[in-house]
């Protein structure tokens, strides 16, 4: 951990260079990067209050919301699945704890994410939907979700060195999670007796907690917010036991 | 294990052992299928056999030996990439390695921005990097390209740019693998000013070349590996005869199965005996072999050594007289010398059965490069019994600093 501290520079850097390619090469990079989300919020918003008929309030908000942070997920281990596997360079031809490559990726796709609230706000600015003090938990729940997804990173990553068919696996998986998760509908639609499945995944309470904070300003149940903080954290241990298990391999393996 | 105060690097009874499977299974799908067909196998590859040395700080050692002897993998073991399998290395310093130039670069971003990436790789903070940032411009001579795309640049450009970067890291330890071996010529002499500036600067340097030359100007030390074993570690001048010539100085044994160059030469050369090899063969050339300064048969050879050329020839039929003589191709067909036993005025001995003469040679004066030797026994007048044309061959390794064709001797005086 300690190590880690010492290479924050090398890692910020990375990140950072990442995050300026990704909106170089095109004039309109960075509005192409937030066309993606945008479209994909009008296709569900048509489809779901025109046909389906789902009744929530300030629904268009609520599905950008659920839809920028679920992005965040599937961006952050979707980027970090290939961060050791697709920079044979540095991994096999200097040293720094390839811990860097891991957390680099993560912040890049939280940088990508940050864009992304931030046309959010601009959402909310135009529907004129004010947030309130409870906007305080908004930081702190993120916060949550990306040591979360840094924990899924790092198992996912060194798996992946091992075994190429994990990013399939993964991509398959964050599919039925958009739908598993309450992005598109309000939990209260699901039956009564099936809402504790729904709830066991942290994503469930994660994006419910990130909505109330911001557009119907309530406050995180205490429940809710230890139950995604310990999630978070057994994640964060399984996922760096692994990676540290596989991480003298990486070198050969590749 | 305790470390002195003045040992940089101590490697101590290190294994290294690749596994190579005899099917990779590179997907889970893969290793859940494997596990039913049972075929488990993998092999085990040595990579490294207990090797064992100590580099004092300030020191500049040379891992030396042929290709696949396990210097690159070593070199990796000490910067930590692999890990050791068993036994241990310890560092005691920062270590810089120079395995690659220009890792981690990025084409699409420009010249100046990728200096701060490979700095930031290399170690270097950016406030280091915006001090320096004119100096590694000038350096590599891209000052007029600075926001240009990398993507743009020649593969020169950009490991001029990678060099100029990376040697304004403050290394404590270095480790160097070939670098200095890509760039023309200007770029070389410019390596080898900062490789030199290390040395005086008394860095730890650890380098891996197939260039004899420099490892013997630039190190005190040598490492020499061979198929993974280390061979023998000490002073430089003792370990590159070792590597050259492939005996043990210590105790005159040959450790290495001298190459059947000539051998494979005879056999080439009976398709085609008409060109290469003539003559009414009442003296036979039996076999031409290299004699290095330890008696060994051998075709390396130093530059400036001593060298004994042994032909051994058969007498089929009573003649009245032989001549021998030779002559030294270059590899581009170019003859460099030539003599016979007339031109000498030696007479060779031409009674009936076996026999065999040796040319000596006081010094090689060719500097280096593969040699073609022509061997020959006529008469007088010159009608061939056996002329055997550029069947042998032997190889010169440069020893020195000097550069050309060949070496004239000759000294400073004002």
């Amino acid at each position: 951990m300690n190590e880690l501290w010492d290479y924050r520079h090398l890692t910020l850097k990375l990140a950072m260079s990442e995050f300026k390619l990704r909106y170089k090469n095109s004039v309109l990079g960075f509005f192409w990067s937030l066309l993606e989300p945008l479209m994909m919020l009008i296709v569900l918003y048509v489809v779901f209050t025109n046909l389906m008929r789902v009744n929530v309030e300030h629904y268009q908000l609520f599905l950008l919301m659920g839809i920028v942070s679920w992005n965040l997920m599937a961006r952050g281990t979707g980027m970090s699945l290939n961060s050791i596997l697709g920079k044979p360079s540095l991994v096999q031809k200097v040293y720094f704890p390839r811990e860097v490559l891991v957390i680099s990726s993560c912040i890049t796709a939280l940088l990508m994410s940050l864009l992304e609230f931030i046309v959010f706000a601009a959402f909310m600015i135009f529907f004129k939907v004010m947030p309130s003090i409870t906007i305080i938990y908004f930081p702190i729940v993120l916060a949550v979700e990306f040591f979360m997804i840094l924990g899924i990173s790092f198992g996912l990553a060194a798996l992946n060195v091992y075994f190429r068919d994990v990013q399939y696996i993964w991509a398959v998986v964050l599919q039925a999670g958009f739908f598993a998760a309450p992005i598109i509908y309000p939990i209260s639609i699901i039956p009564e007796n099936y809402v504790w499945v729904i709830m066991l995944n942290p994503m469930t309470r994660i994006i419910d907690m990130l909505r109330g904070s911001v557009i119907y300003s309530t406050v995180p149940a205490s429940g809710d917010m230890i139950f995604i903080i310990v999630s978070a954290l057994l994640l964060l241990i399984v996922g760096y036991a692994i990676f540290t298990k596989l991480e003298p391999g990486f070198a050969e393996e590749m | 294990m305790n470390m002195g105060k003045v040992d940089a690097i101590v490697v101590k009874d290190l294994w290294k052992t690749f596994k190579l499977p005899h099917e990779k299974r590179n997907t889970l799908f893969e290793s859940i299928t494997g596990i039913f067909d049972g075929k488990q196998g993998y092999e085990e590859f040595e990579a490294l056999k207990d090797i064992n040395f100590t580099v004092n700080k300030g020191e500049a050692i040379g891992i030396i030996g042929e290709n696949g002897c396990g210097k690159s993998t070593l070199l990796k073991v000490i910067a930590n990439i692999y890990r050791p399998t068993k036994g241990s290395v310890k560092i005691n310093g920062k270590i810089t390695p120079f395995l690659e130039l220009g890792v981690g670069f990025q084409p699409d971003l420009t010249a100046k921005e990728n200096i701060y990436i490979y700095g930031a790789i290399m170690g270097l903070s950016d406030r280091e990097i915006d001090a320096r940032l004119e100096e590694i411009l000038d350096f590599s001579g891209l000052k007029r390209f600075e926001d240009t795309k990398l993507k743009n640049f020649s593969s020169g450009m950009q490991v001029r740019l990678a060099f100029a970067t990376a040697i304004q890291t403050n290394p404590e330890i270095l480790l160097m693998d070939e670098v200095l071996a890509v760039g023309d010529m200007e770029f070389q002499q410019k390596c080898m000013d900062v490789f030199q500036r290390y040395i005086k600067e008394k860095k730890t340097i650890v380098f891996v070349s197939h260039d004899l030359n420099s490892v013997r100007r630039f190190c005190s030390k040598a490492l020499l590996l061979r198929h993974g074993e280390q061979v023998a570690f000490g002073n430089t001048n003792e370990i590159i005869d070792k590597y050259v010539y492939g005996v043990d100085v210590d105790n005159g044994t040959e450790d290495i199965e001298s190459e059947p160059e000539t051998c494979e030469f005879n056999n080439q050369n009976d398709d085609n005996k008409d060109k290469t090899r003539w003559g009414n063969k009442k003296v036979e050339i039996t076999d031409v072999q290299f004699i290095d300064k330890f008696g060994k048969d051998r075709t390396m050879f130093n530059s400036s050594d001593t060298m004994t050329i042994r032909i051994k020839y058969n007498v089929n039929e009573a003649v009245k007289d032989i001549q021998i003589g030779i002559a030294v191709y270059s590899d581009n067909d170019i003859m460099c010398y030539g003599t016979n036993t007339y031109i000498r005025g030696f007479v060779v001995d031409n009674a009936p059965g076996s026999n065999e003469i040796n040319l000596n040679i006081h010094n090689l004066t060719m500097m280096e490069g593969k040699f073609y030797l022509t061997v020959a026994a006529h008469c007088k007048e010159h009608e061939p019994y056996d002329w055997r044309d550029k069947q042998f061959s032997f190889n010169v390794v440069k020893n020195g600093n000097d550069v050309g064709f060949f070496d004239i001797p000759c000294d400073w005086k004002q």
